[in-house]
């Protein structure tokens, strides 16, 4: 609410560690509106975080082997965590009891190695174990079911099976959820359609290895993988067609726009987010000794701006915020940095009727600045503009407003897909926050 | 313009109070338990069905609007305090009864009963607030801690140490997980409030913290001080954004975010009460009429019927504005000393108000609404 009193100016990227928060977590994720952190322990348990009090106000208990990945919905009702115990569950945090219950358990055959909420409807989860197969779960009563994803192999090539079929080995939605988006351990990304779940194209990338993770801008125009060559590769995506009955798909290999390593240490990278105007990307380097972020600007052909340096415990996991200049990362010791870019004082601010300004302005004043006016004339003046009606009672929040995508023909079939049997996550929904008493406080 | 009003006789004597009025704050002699345990408060008149509808119809206003007017009644007198409230401590006990009944929770019960004394603190209290959803109370104290009290069992769950001075003024955030604080040193102290501890301390004013309010998200503070600055902070950083300045000749005594958290509402010491557009810190209404030039008078919005200002005053009645005319609405007439403490109900047409020594009364009126 507050973003129309500040320097719109000083919002780049966060620069130093405003709160270790104690969870023994190995990774951590804001939800949409950056309020909440949800971190999963390699125990199995995983813990809501108010940032606002700083508190945990969640516990959720369920896992018994430790937990790969966590997941907010859109309104942050419902959390979606994948465990090693081939367990992925959805948790309810409307529920009034105490730990919070699990609205479902989807069950595998495998260790869940990851788990996603389509973006636009929590009841259609995507999944990927660690046997390299993707699986997309539908919960919705009309659609139920649980679909492989599998990737269409080119016959034209040798018959003999000389090519096994590769593992997927990273899997996720775009930011509209009309794609799915997987890596495989081969070196490419095949994407799929999420209503039709048939593969739509195959993106070779040269060089990379396995991959082993990818992340969207906002726009979900550009896409950044992470592969075992130690380096990350940013890339602007083509349009895609929608599938047709022929189940053909396009091959094309992608020219990364922008590649990001570190030459001199060949360090490989254990994380990686992008801002939320996607203008910088956020590296968590795997260095075993030290906990460093490296920042790219990416406006400013990708160059490195600045590298972060959270202290001697290693990074884990790095994840930016949804709205603000502000990162959270883990430490394999399970602590959660939160970073921020501390606001310099504005002196300016302390004096009515100050403003600070960045270099000197030659003062024009008005033509009628220092008349002298009758009083009487003044006042009437006052009681003029008084007039104005004021609200006082509505009003919208920043956060309130929406990003929609801009939409491309074809897309209307696939959102009207997935917003078939909406689930019960609205946006009036607010978490009550719940802390645990420590009545030895008095 | 008066409404009918009903005899409210209080004939609870407050004389015995005037030597305890006139204790310092800082003395240390200061009796330990202010709140004297009391028959339950008594109503004056007794709850009886309410009185048929004025038969005067509103008078059409002068510039030929036809907005209805309120129609406030007294409901209930509420008396049981006795301990005067000095001067500076303006707020004090008075709004303790006042927002019992205010509260959505307290609003339900027959009202005008005394549901409950707290007792812990060692000296005066200066100001109130209710959690949220009704569960807690915080009382600011000149002992220079805040207490949050559980209502129902009337203990005390937390004590918050750290100002180093009085504490003034307090307040909740709007999901209760948070309380600011403004103290006697000019700290800005905003709390946890489940965990008792304090999250960041703004220097904020350099004399006392008269108000401090949250806005609905949470993300601003608002503070007034007696050096005559209104200021608004960003949390959780905590940085100043604004400054805003009433003139030289008016001193700032309370502050608070319009329901939106679009306006700040001031009172100052010229008789005025102003509706400013923070962000441009402009000066939207001026609401006159009333007086105030000595005490700590709080002014609040009333949207549960009509949009209407309503304010204390120091010739003893309340005022109400109409939130865009500025024309004054209706004036309430009924306390006999200075009203320094109104509040309105969330949802109903009800309206408290408290009043300092000679009175100790806290009385509330009701909108018997249209007819």
């Amino acid at each position: 609410m507050n973003t129309s009193l500040l320097n719109p100016f000083n919002i780049i990227y966060p620069t130093a560690v405003q709160a270790s928060l104690p969870s023994q977590c190995s990774l951590a994720r804001f939800d949409r509106s950056g309020r909440f952190v949800v971190a999963g322990r390699s125990d199995g348990s995983a813990a809501i975080w108010d940032l606002e009090t700083r508190s945990s106000v969640r516990w959720l208990e369920g896992h018994v082997k430790g937990i790969t990945s966590v997941d907010w919905s859109r309104n942050s009702r419902f959390v979606l965590t994948s465990s090693k115990d081939w367990n992925v569950i959805v948790w309810d945090l409307a529920s009034d009891i105490d730990p919070p219950q699990r609205k479902t358990t989807i069950r595998f055959d495998a260790p869940a190695s990851s788990a996603s909420f389509h973006p636009r409807n929590s009841q259609i989860i995507l999944a990927l174990l660690q046997s390299g197969d993707a699986y997309l779960v539908d919960l919705r009563k009309k659609h139920r079911g649980r679909v492989e994803l599998e990737e269409v192999q080119d016959d034209s090539d040798d018959e003999s099976g000389a090519s096994p079929r590769s593992a997927m080995t990273v899997a996720q939605f775009d930011p509209t959820g009309r794609h799915i988006f997987v890596g495989t351990s081969t070196g490419s990304v095949l994407v799929f359609n999420t209503r039709t779940k048939t593969m739509v194209a195959r993106h070779k990338i040269a060089g990379a290895g396995v991959m082993k993770g990818l992340d969207f801008a906002k726009s979900g125009r550009r896409l950044v993988t992470n592969s075992s060559d130690r380096t990350l590769r940013q890339f602007t995506l083509p349009t895609y067609s929608p599938p047709n009955a022929d189940r053909e798909y396009m091959e094309q290999e992608l020219e990364p726009t922008h590649k990001f390593s570190d030459p001199i240490n060949r360090i490989a990278w254990h994380a990686m987010s992008f801002s939320p105007d996607g203008e910088w990307l956020a590296g968590g380097a795997a260095d075993p000794a030290s906990h460093k972020i490296y920042i790219w600007d990416i406006a400013n052909d990708g160059q490195l701006a600045s590298t972060l340096d959270g202290g001697r415990e290693p990074l884990l996991y790095v994840h930016w915020h949804p709205s603000k200049p502000s990162i959270v990362s883990t430490t394999n010791h399970g602590n959660i940095l939160i970073w921020h870019c501390p606001a310099p004082e504005r002196w300016g601010a302390f004096a009515g009727g100050f403003e600070e300004v960045d270099e000197n302005v030659e003062y024009e004043e008005r033509e009628d600045e220092f008349d002298i006016e009758d009083e009487n004339v003044l006042a009437e003046r006052k009681m003029k503009q008084e007039e104005e009606e004021v609200d006082v009672l509505t009003g919208k929040d920043a956060e309130e407003e929406v990003v929609d995508h801009p939409r491309v023909n074809g897309d209307e079939d696939d959102f009207a897909w997935a917003d078939d049997e909406p689930d019960e996550d609205t946006r009036e929904w607010k978490m009550k926050i719940m802390m645990e008493d420590e009545s030895d406080m008095i | 313009m008066s409404p009918p009003r009903q005899s409210a006789t209080d004939d609870d004597s407050s004389t015995e109070d005037d030597a305890a009025s006139q204790t310092t704050e800082d003395d240390p002699q200061i009796p330990e338990n202010q709140h004297v345990p009391l028959p339950p408060a008594q109503l004056h008149p007794p709850p009886i069905a309410p009185p048929p509808a004025p038969p005067n119809p509103p008078p059409p206003s002068a510039n030929g609007h036809t907005r209805a007017r309120p129609r406030y009644e007294l409901r209930h007198t509420l008396s049981g305090h006795t301990m005067s409230i000095s001067s500076v401590n303006t707020l004090a006990h008075a709004t303790l009864h006042k927002l019992l009944t205010t509260s959505p929770k307290y609003g339900r019960r027959p009202p005008g009963e005394l549901v409950r004394n707290l007792n812990g603190h060692t000296k005066g209290l200066s100001d109130i607030a209710w959690s949220p959803d009704s569960v807690c109370l915080a009382t600011a104290s000149d002992d220079h801690t805040i207490r949050i009290w559980d209502v129902d069992s009337g203990l005390t769950s937390r004590v918050l140490k750290g100002h180093t001075s009085y504490v003034f003024c307090i307040n909740y955030n709007t999901e209760g997980t948070q309380l600011v604080s403004g103290g006697c040193d000019g700290d800005v102290k905003i709390w946890n409030t489940s965990k008792g501890r304090c999250i960041k301390t703004l220097n904020a004013h350099l004399d006392y913290v008269t108000a401090v309010h949250f806005n609905r998200d949470g993300s601003l503070v608002v503070s007034c001080s007696l050096d005559g600055l209104i200021r608004i902070w960003s949390l959780p950083s905590g940085q100043c954004l604004k400054t805003l300045a009433e003139g030289h000749n008016a001193i700032c005594q309370h502050v608070q975010f319009s329901p939106n958290s679009k306006y700040i509402l001031s009172t100052a010491h010229d008789s005025a009460i102003r509706l400013w557009d923070f962000q441009t810190s402009r000066c939207l209404k001026t609401y006159v009429g009333h007086q105030n030039s000595k005490y700590c008078i709080a002014a609040c919005f009333s949207v549960t019927g009509g949009k209407w200002i309503v304010s204390g005053s120091e010739d003893s009645k309340i005022y109400l504005w109409d939130l865009q005319s500025r024309e004054i609405m209706q004036v309430l007439d009924g306390h006999r000393d200075v009203v320094v403490a109104v509040a309105t109900h969330p949802q109903q047409n009800m309206i408290a108000s408290g009043s300092i020594d000679s009175d100790l009364t806290v009385k509330v009126w009701v909108d018997g609404g249209a007819t």
